[in-house]
C-alpha cells in the first residue's frame, strides 16, 4: 500500500507492507538509524518518535497507520549538524553513557518542553517514565532536561 | 512479526459498519497498543485477524461531548485527550486519576479508552473507574444502535458481549447528582509501564452521617474488573463508621477469594486489598466530614 506523510518536515511517499511497523519503515526504508529498537512491545521507549507532535513508540504503530501524519525522528530534532540544545545538554550533563536510550529520551524531553516550558522534577520524571536507561541512573538525564528548560525559556 | 493482513483507513462510521458486516475476521484498530505488541509476541488472541479497520481518522469516534445528563466520550479518545479534557476533570476526576497512571506517556498518547476494555484484560485500569461511574456503552452495527452498561458488557477474561459485526462508538458517563466523593488507588510494580497488580475505585455519598450510596470496584484482583454490589447494598442506609468499613473490607476479601479461587498471589494481595479498601473508605469519609464542616 502506498502512503504519503511528512518525515522530518519533508513530504514523502512510501510503498509499505502490512507486516511493517513504523520503526521498520524509518530504519530500513529511510535509513534513519537514530530510532532504536529495544523491547519491541512498548516498554522501553528507545523507539520514541513524534507523531503529530506527540511522543509515540514507533514499535507500536503500523506503517499503514501514518498516512497523512507528521513524523519527526531524532534526526529531525537536530538542525543538520547543529545539535538541538537538549542534545547539547545531555552531553554536558553526562546523561549519555552507552547512548542506546538517548534518542528516545531526547524526543520525550522535546515533547515535554514544547508543551510545558517550565516542568517541575515530578513532571520531568513522568515524561520520561516510559524511557528506560540501564546506564545513567536517570539523575543526569533529569538534570539535562532541567538545564534545557531554563535555556530554552531564556532564548525565547 | 506482524502477520500479513488487509488494512483499511476508514473515514466514516458507515464504512466501518459495512466492513464489519461483510468480514467475520475483521478487527477495528485505533491506538494499536494492545494489538500490535500482541501480533509481535504471536498472541493467540489476535491470530484470526484478516482485516484491520483503522478508525483514527473518524472525528466522531474521538470527540468528548457534554450531553444533557451525561458526558459522552468517543471510544477512540486517547488517554492524553481524556487527561486534558476539562469536563472529564470536572465531573469524573477518578477516571482522570486512573488513566493518567496507565502505561507511559507514549502509550497514553496512543492508547484509547475503548481499547482499554474491549479486550477485557483483567488489568485494564480504566475499568474500575468506569464501573463506579456506571458507564454505559453505545454500540453500533449495520442493523442497530444499542446501549449496554459496561458491567454487562464484560463477560469473562478476554471476552465481551461485542458481536463481530459491532463496534463500540461511545462511552457515556451519567452525571452524578452532587455530594459524591471518591478515590482511585493503583499498586503496580514500578513507575511507568507497570501492568497493574491491584486497582481500586471507591465512590461514596452520605447525608447526616448515613451512607446513601457507595460504589466499590476492583481491577486486577478479580478475573475481570468487578463491582462489589452485594457489599455496597449491605452498607447503604448504615452509619458511615470504621466498624462498617472494616466489615465491608473483610467481605470484599471473601468475595475476591470466591471469584478467583485461591491463587498464589492471593496470600500477598488479599490483606493489601482489604487494608486499602478500608483506608480508602476512611479517607473519603474524613474528607467528606471536613468539607461539611467548612460549609457550616
Ligand atoms: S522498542 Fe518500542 S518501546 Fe521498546
Ligand atoms: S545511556 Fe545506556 S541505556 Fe541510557
Amino acid at each position: 500500500m502506498k502512503i504519503k506523510f511528512t518525515l522530518n518536515k519533508k513530504k514523502v511517499t512510501a510503498e509499505v507492507e502490512s507486516t511493517e511497523r513504523l520503526i521498520d519503515l524509518l530504519r530500513n526504508k529511510f535509513q534513519l538509524m537514530g530510532t532504536k529498537e529495544g523491547c519491541s512491545i512498548g516498554e522501553c521507549g528507545a523507539c520514541t518518535i513524534l507523531m503529530d507532535g506527540k511522543a509515540v513508540n514507533s514499535c507500536l504503530v503500523l506503517a499503514e497507520q501514518i498516512e497523512g501524519a507528521e513524523i519527526i525522528t531524532i534526526e529531525g530534532i537536530a538542525d543538520g549538524e547543529q545539535l538541538h540544545p537538549i542534545q547539547e545538554n545531555f552531553i554536558k550533563a553526562g546523561a549519555i553513557q552507552c547512548g542506546f536510550c538517548t534518542p528516545g529520551m531526547v524526543v520525550s524531553s522535546y515533547e515535554l518542553l514544547n508543551e510545558n516550558p517550565e516542568p517541575n522534577e515530578e513532571e520531568i520524571k513522568e515524561a520520561i517514565a516510559g524511557n528506560l536507561c540501564r546506564c545513567t541512573g536517570y539523575k543526569q538525564i533529569i538534570d539535562a532536561v532541567k538545564i534545557s528548560a531554563e535555556q530554552l525559556r531564556d532564548s525565547k | 512479526m506482524i502477520p500479513e493482513h488487509k488494512f483499511i483507513n476508514a473515514d466514516n462510521i458507515e464504512d466501518v459498519l459495512r466492513l464489519l458486516n461483510e468480514n467475520d475476521n475483521a478487527k477495528v484498530i485505533a491506538g494499536g497498543t494492545d494489538i500490535i505488541p500482541g501480533f509481535h509476541i504471536d498472541s493467540a488472541r489476535f491470530k484470526e485477524i484478516e482485516l484491520l479497520i483503522d478508525i483514527n481518522k473518524i472525528k466522531d469516534f474521538n470527540s468528548i461531548e457534554l450531553a444533557d445528563n451525561h458526558l459522552s466520550i468517543g471510544a477512540s479518545s486517547n488517554f492524553t485527550q481524556i487527561i486534558n479534557d476539562p469536563n472529564v476533570n470536572k465531573y469524573f476526576p477518578l477516571l482522570v486519576n486512573a488513566v493518567s497512571q496507565i502505561g507511559s506517556h507514549q502509550i497514553r498518547n496512543r492508547a484509547t479508552i475503548g481499547g482499554n476494555f474491549i479486550n477485557n484484560a483483567p488489568c485494564a485500569d480504566s475499568v474500575p473507574a468506569l464501573l463506579i461511574y456506571n458507564a454505559v456503552l453505545e454500540i453500533k452495527s449495520i442493523i442497530e444502535t444499542k446501549e449496554i452498561p459496561l458491567s454487562e458488557f464484560l463477560l469473562k477474561q478476554y471476552q465481551t458481549a461485542l458481536n463481530t459485526n459491532e463496534v463500540v462508538t461511545r462511552v457515556k458517563l451519567p452525571f452524578l447528582n452532587e455530594n459524591y466523593s471518591g478515590k482511585f488507588y493503583k499498586l503496580g510494580r514500578r513507575r511507568g509501564v507497570a501492568i497493574s497488580r491491584i486497582s481500586l475505585a471507591v465512590l461514596m455519598k452520605k447525608s447526616n452521617g448515613i451512607i446513601e450510596d457507595v460504589r466499590i470496584a476492583g481491577g486486577a484482583v478479580t478475573p475481570i474488573g468487578t463491582r462489589f454490589t452485594k457489599i455496597e447494598d449491605m452498607m447503604k442506609g448504615k452509619a458511615a463508621k470504621s466498624d462498617l468499613f472494616k466489615e465491608a473490607a473483610q467481605k470484599i476479601g471473601e468475595q475476591i477469594l470466591e471469584l478467583t479461587g485461591l491463587r498464589w498471589s492471593s496470600i500477598y494481595k488479599l490483606p493489601v486489598v482489604q487494608q486499602k479498601i478500608y483506608q480508602l473508605l476512611e479517607e473519603i469519609n474524613l474528607e467528606m466530614n471536613s468539607v461539611n464542616k467548612n460549609e457550616n
